[in-house]
């Protein structure tokens, strides 16, 4: 039953390997005497460079799934495949790992860590990942750059506006170079002015070749994206191209 | 092997700049929150600086009783001779009008020929008397000894000499004084050369010998070390002989008493050291045999010693329970308190873990939290430890050794004990679910 690629994916060469293969994919919480299905089957791949924005009513299996994608939960049943690693197959520290490398992190509500300045919370992943200080620090300061908060290097997020945290976010989601960076409700914490700047950040990420997962109520996201999955009840309800993506196609 | 290079631990040890980042997110967060850190430390200073203290209290007193018992010479066997009490089987003897008590030639005698191993045996005879020089005057321990007396007994002549063997011979007139005498009798020139006057005998003064540290047990089980100092003069053995004879004469208050006693004491030497208790138990036989009376008694400074041994001890092991208990407060303390803060820092675990973290990373960052913790309260403990034995030696006088071990060992106790107690809290961060750690406000 599983196997055939979402027709959304038909457009992109086939010699490309998927960085995300999900295979039928379930998740099911125990409470009590009730079994909870909040995931019942999803299937889908996604290939290098995709913009994919995920999105369905509160209950559908959003943040399930993304917390799935980021190695954070494991499904139930089904087969998850990273970069063609088996997930499953991962012991708690080779995860871990996976994570450091292959994943960004973008949150709604930020997560930086208040006690650390913002070059410090860009470091963070690199210094999971083993790497001197020596080598860490001038990384961590292009990337504080690239998003525009060269002269706020030494600050802490608290003397940060929301719009600035979430860049801060997006530049400590770059540091390793992931394949694949998830985001839950970037925008959601952020006026419309300060969400627009960051969704316009996205889009010049996914242009650079990014690939980007988001999980989203936001219907701005419509226009900005190249794929739009959307859950219901669990499984994928539709799984659209977007005109952009035909476009740039 | 790239992976065991990226294990945290190697990693750690490996590079002093990990190290150094990771004491330095240590000392951020513990700084973050001063006073309850400061809190949370104060159990483990207040541990660790009771136990340098006690320490050094414990090792000062049982230093300086030690130092007392090895000045009577740890080779020896002290027989002194005891006036039995009045009620204690005195029936012929109060009527004979001259009491008769105490070592004797026959003592000696037997001793000399019955117990082996034994090199010298050194008899000394003491004589309540006044000392005089010029108009000063003194109550004082008249003493008759033998050269061999300063050796036998572990004293330093702090000026000129003891007496010759020729001297014994000659049954000269020459005097040691003690410590104690010398500075009341010539309280400002040097006594040597100078003449002390007993009765009717002068005699000249040929060195100053320093006080004796006496050890006055009631019996060899009790024991209590006072530094004795008593006006003493030694003058050699035969001469207190001549001048005294054999017996005693003393008038108290009209009535006429006499006293006969051979010896007062005899310091017996033997030649192993381990042997001397069992030579100890063959002298009080014979002299339990020879005297009816309570008479006499044996002080054994090694028994001394040994039981200054035991007690030091049993101080030591009341002294490390508390030390223990204390530490154990301390550590349940620095266990609550890192408690709380996994749980204030649950989002912090979730973000840390989401971004890369394996399990380890998570122990690590708050195990070292804990031991900076815990080695912080260690140091001040130690500062604050090794403060007390010396107010306590400059206010109350008393003696007090600091052994090198003692800081290090109550330090190293309170970072393992920092260790101990912060595994629990760590784990319990590192196994938090990362989905529900995130969630958490």
């Amino acid at each position: 039953m599983a196997g055939a690629p979402q027709s959304g994916t038909s457009a992109v060469s086939r010699a490309v390997e998927p960085i995300i293969s999900l295979q039928d994919i379930r998740k099911s919480y125990q409470q009590g005497e009730f079994t909870t299905h909040v995931l019942q089957g999803v299937t889908l791949d996604i290939m290098p460079g995709e913009y994919v924005c995920i999105m369905g009513p509160s209950g559908c299996g959003k943040s399930t799934l993304l917390n799935i994608l980021g190695g954070l939960d494991q499904p139930t049943s089904g087969v998850y495949m990273l970069g063609g690693q088996d997930i499953a197959q991962l012991n708690d520290d080779e995860l871990s790992q996976a994570r450091c490398t292959k994943l960004g992190f973008i949150f709604q509500s930020y997560n930086l860590i208040q006690q650390l300045s913002v070059l410090e919370n860009i470091e963070v992943p690199l210094y999971y990942k083993g790497m001197k200080d020596s080598e860490m620090r001038p990384i961590a300061e292009r990337l504080a750059a690239k998003v525009g908060l060269s002269h706020r290097m030494h600050h802490k997020p608290t003397e940060l506006s929301g719009g600035q945290q979430q860049r801060v976010a997006i530049a400590r989601a770059l540091a390793n170079e992931p394949l694949v960076i998830l985001a839950d409700e970037a925008t959601g914490n952020l006026d419309s002015k300060s969400g627009n700047e960051i969704l316009d950040a996205f889009d010049h990420l996914n242009r650079e070749g990014k690939t980007l997962v988001f999980v989203t109520h936001d219907e701005r996201m419509v226009e900005r994206c190249s794929r739009i999955i959307r859950l219901k009840d669990g499984f994928v309800d539709s799984d659209t191209r977007t005109k952009r993506a035909l476009m740039a196609a | 092997m790239p992976f065991l290079s990226h294990h945290p631990i190697l990693r750690l040890i490996l590079s002093p700049q990990h190290l150094g980042r990771s004491m330095a997110m240590g000392l951020k967060s513990i700084w973050l929150h001063r006073l309850r850190s400061f809190l949370t430390a104060l159990g483990v200073v207040f541990g660790v600086a009771s136990v340098v203290a006690m320490l050094a209290i414990g090792e000062g007193a049982s230093h300086e009783a030690q130092e007392q018992i090895r000045k009577l010479g740890s080779q020896n066997i002290i027989l002194q001779s005891v006036k039995p009490s009045d009620s204690s089987g005195a029936t012929n003897e109060t009527r004979s009008m001259i009491l008769e008590y105490g070592i004797t030639t026959r003592d000696i005698q037997q001793i000399k020929q019955t117990v082996p191993g034994i090199s010298i045996v050194v008899p000394s005879r003491q004589i309540a008397d006044v000392a005089w020089a010029g108009q000063k005057k003194e109550d004082s321990q008249i003493i008759g000894a033998l050269p061999i007396y300063p050796q036998m007994r572990n004293r330093t002549l702090l000026q000129g000499r003891f007496f010759t063997d020729l001297e014994i011979e000659d049954r000269a007139a020459v005097c040691v004084l003690n410590e104690a005498l010398a500075s009341k009798l010539f309280p400002l020139n040097t006594p040597t050369g100078k003449a002390v006057r007993v009765q009717r005998h002068y005699y000249k003064v040929i060195g100053v010998i320093e006080d004796e540290s006496s050890f006055s047990p009631g019996d060899t089980g009790k024991s209590s070390a006072s530094n004795d100092s008593s006006a003493q003069l030694y003058i050699p053995f035969s001469t207190l002989m001549d001048q005294y004879g054999e017996t005693f004469f003393r008038y108290r208050s009209g009535s006429f008493e006499a006293e006969k006693v051979e010896f007062h004491e005899a310091v017996i030497r033997v030649g192993d050291i381990k042997e001397v208790e069992t030579r100890a138990e063959a002298v009080r036989h014979i002299l339990e045999r020879n005297h009816k009376k309570n008479d006499w008694r044996m002080v054994v400074p090694v028994e001394l010693l040994r039981q200054a041994e035991r007690t030091k001890q049993i101080f030591s092991i009341v002294l490390g329970s508390i030390a223990a208990i204390s530490l154990i407060v301390g550590g349940i303390g620095i266990m609550n308190i890192m408690l709380a803060s996994v749980t204030e820092r649950t989002r912090e675990i979730g973000i840390r873990r989401a971004l890369g973290a394996r399990q380890v990373d998570i122990v690590l960052q708050f195990l070292i939290e804990t031991v900076l913790l815990s080695g912080v309260g260690g140091i001040l403990g130690v500062v604050l430890g090794l403060g007390i034995p010396v107010a306590v030696s400059h206010f109350a006088g008393v003696t007090t050794v600091i052994k090198p071990w003692a800081p290090i060992l109550a330090f190293s106790v309170s970072v393992i004990t920092g260790i101990a107690f912060g595994i629990y809290p760590a784990r319990r961060a590192a196994s938090m679910n990362p989905v529900e750690a995130l969630r958490h406000e």
